[in-house]
């Protein structure tokens, strides 16, 4: 199986070397060599508590090297396929899981507001629509406006929403009592790679102590930190903020067109994924559940 | 060049290869005078850290085996891997956190620490350029150190990092200049906070009213079962030097040499169990004393 990894291990540089800002694809990979390792280990003999991380209690105990990979055992295959299918059905429920949390975060005559276009927060407001009356402001999301979007397939379900330019989000927040958003990446250090103008809302919120629920699902969490290698920055071409047309200005001005932002774990008050909901300061305790340490750089 | 936990624990370790004892029991209590002996040496909390820390291995390692003499022999073995271990924890710690230094960075460092030297050296092996600022750090002038004298100061010349002394008053100032600072550490406590220098908590206030990241280099045997609410909560015993504490008629007229720093205002703490936000720190304690 040590094979087995190495090979998933360089396909997965690969992908992720195409699209550095699609973190979910360094993540599944990551996932799936968490479970060729959970799996040899069972069929090696090890029990489930063994921990499989660095730890004080590990240096002082452990006698010698770990393991490496190299017995092989024939039901490995099947086992390994086996977890991964789990891991498909628990990926495709989603969505599901986090909509099923709504009711209890959403009361009746709240104002939400929310910022773009995310399918979970759509399906989290949708499910919270079904019992609860309340009205939601969506901020537009310059120059792609997906906001738009978002607003019109809540009001197909009958929510009272309201879009706003980017530019009123202080404006409006002192009435607004929740602000929900989704989110493309989480850093290992809570942190939110998000859509451009989450910093903005997110400062507002604070200052107005407004809390700020994240919905994202489990295999958006990425081990990684806010650090040099900013390759999570997308930049996109400036037509959208100054169209071609304006050829003579474009000549003397620089035109940045950045498509995410980083959020500080500071400014986010919960996380609701598919397993429940969770503060910021708790992310790292779920990435030593979902990946093994020495997978952290593929 | 070595950290005074490391040294601890071989001393101990030496004292255990020879210690002529039948039973577990006359062992703990022959360790526990040996490591007080070692702090009316030296009453630092990275001895202490590591006293207790070897303590600990004994204890659980004759768990595993009844036999005396075989427990001997297996705790002198592990012993020698645990350091040997130890010793690379510093590269691991480099590896780690050298991402961190971006190109054309300017870090505030504070005192004298090896860990932090390590790194700096592991981000110039990657060719980044950037500049430190260094405190002088009263009262034994630990950062003048590293400019004038030893080795690890002509190093960092020798390396081309541009370095510039400041005044420990002069913190607040040159803050922000700085773009992130990196500080050591003696101990590590259980909220996740740090016991570093004085004048690391005066750092860590001015860094965050300046919205700049604070970061500290620590390895994992530096993690100490302790947990300050305050400054005052920090034992005697660790603010003034051994010879200070044997000699000194009324304690409150001394200057302290350590101080506390809260984990609310450290951003990333860089240790050989991984990069740890401070909630991380009291899980990883959990662990070994479980």
């Amino acid at each position: 199986s040590g094979e087995l990894m190495d090979l998933i291990r360089t396909e997965g540089q690969r992908m992720t070397a195409a699209q550095p800002s699609e973190t979910t694809v360094g993540n599944m990979v990551r996932r799936v060599l968490k479970v060729i390792r959970e799996e040899y280990g069972r069929l090696h003999g090890r029990s489930e508590e063994s921990d499989q991380q660095e730890s004080l209690h590990k240096l002082l105990t452990s006698g010698g090297l770990n393991e490496d990979f190299s017995t092989p055992y024939p039901p490995l295959r099947a086992n390994v396929i086996e977890a991964i299918n789990e891991l498909l059905i628990e990926l495709e429920g989603t969505t599901d899981n986090i909509a099923m949390q709504a009711l209890e975060h959403i009361h009746s005559n709240e104002v939400i507001m929310t910022i773009g276009y995310s399918r979970t927060v759509e399906a989290f407001l949708k499910e919270a629509a079904r019992k609860r009356k309340f009205q939601v402001i969506v901020a537009e999301c310059a120059p792609f406006c997906q906001g738009h979007e978002m607003a019109v397939r809540l009001s197909k379900e009958n929510i009272e929403t309201t879009v706003m330019s980017d530019a009123a989000i202080f404006a409006v927040m002192s009435r607004v009592n929740k602000v929900i958003i989704g989110t493309k990446t989480i850093l290992a250090n809570g942190a939110l790679i998000a859509v451009s103008g989450t910093h903005t809302l997110a400062l507002a919120a604070k200052h107005h102590s407004t809390p700020l629920i994240v919905c994202a699902p489990m295999f958006k969490l990425s081990p990684q930190f806010p650090n040099e290698e900013d390759s999570f920055h997308k930049f996109v071409s400036p037509q959208e903020v100054l169209p071609f047309t304006e050829g003579e200005i474009l000549a003397k001005i620089n035109v940045h067109c950045p498509v995410f932002d980083y959020v500080p774990p500071e400014l986010i008050t919960l996380f609701i994924s598919n397993i429940g909901g969770n503060a910021p300061s708790y992310i790292y305790r779920l990435m030593s559940e979902l990946y093994h340490p020495d997978d952290y750089e593929l | 060049d070595v950290a005074s936990a490391v040294a601890a624990i071989r001393a101990l370790l030496g004292f255990l290869k020879q210690d002529r004892g039948e039973t577990i029991q006359g062992l703990r209590s022959s360790l526990l005078a040996a490591i007080n002996t070692l702090s009316r040496v030296d009453s630092s909390v990275a001895v202490s850290s590591g006293g207790e820390l070897f303590l600990r291995f004994i204890s659980l390692t004759s768990l595993e085996y009844s036999d005396y003499s075989k427990c001997k022999e297996i705790m002198i073995e592990r012993g020698e891997i645990f350091l040997r271990k130890v010793s690379l924890s510093r590269n691991k710690i480099a590896k780690l956190c050298h991402p961190f230094v971006r190109d054309g960075a300017r870090i505030l460092t504070h005192a004298y620490s090896r860990v932090v030297l390590r790194v700096l050296e592991a981000a110039v092996e990657s060719k980044k350029r950037f500049s430190v600022y260094v405190t002088e750090s009263q009262p034994d002038q630990a950062g003048q150190v590293l400019i004038n004298l030893q080795k690890m100061a002509k190093a960092l010349r020798k390396l081309n990092i541009p370095v510039t002394v400041i005044l420990d008053a002069a913190v607040g100032y040159i803050m922000e200049k700085v773009d992130l600072v990196l500080v050591g550490a003696e101990g590590v406590v259980e909220s996740g906070g740090i016991i570093n220098k004085i004048g690391t908590n005066q750092i860590a206030v001015c860094a965050k009213a300046q919205n700049k990241p604070f970061y500290v280099v620590a390895e994992s045997f530096k993690f100490v079962r302790l947990f300050p609410l305050n400054q005052q909560d920090v034992p005697d015993k660790f603010k003034y030097k051994a010879d200070t504490l044997k000699t000194s008629q009324n304690l409150t007229e001394e200057h302290p040499w350590i101080d506390y720093t809260s984990p609310s205002l450290i951003t990333l703490l860089f240790t050989d169990l991984g990069v740890l936000t401070p909630s991380a720190v009291s899980d990883e304690l959990i662990k070994l004393y479980l």
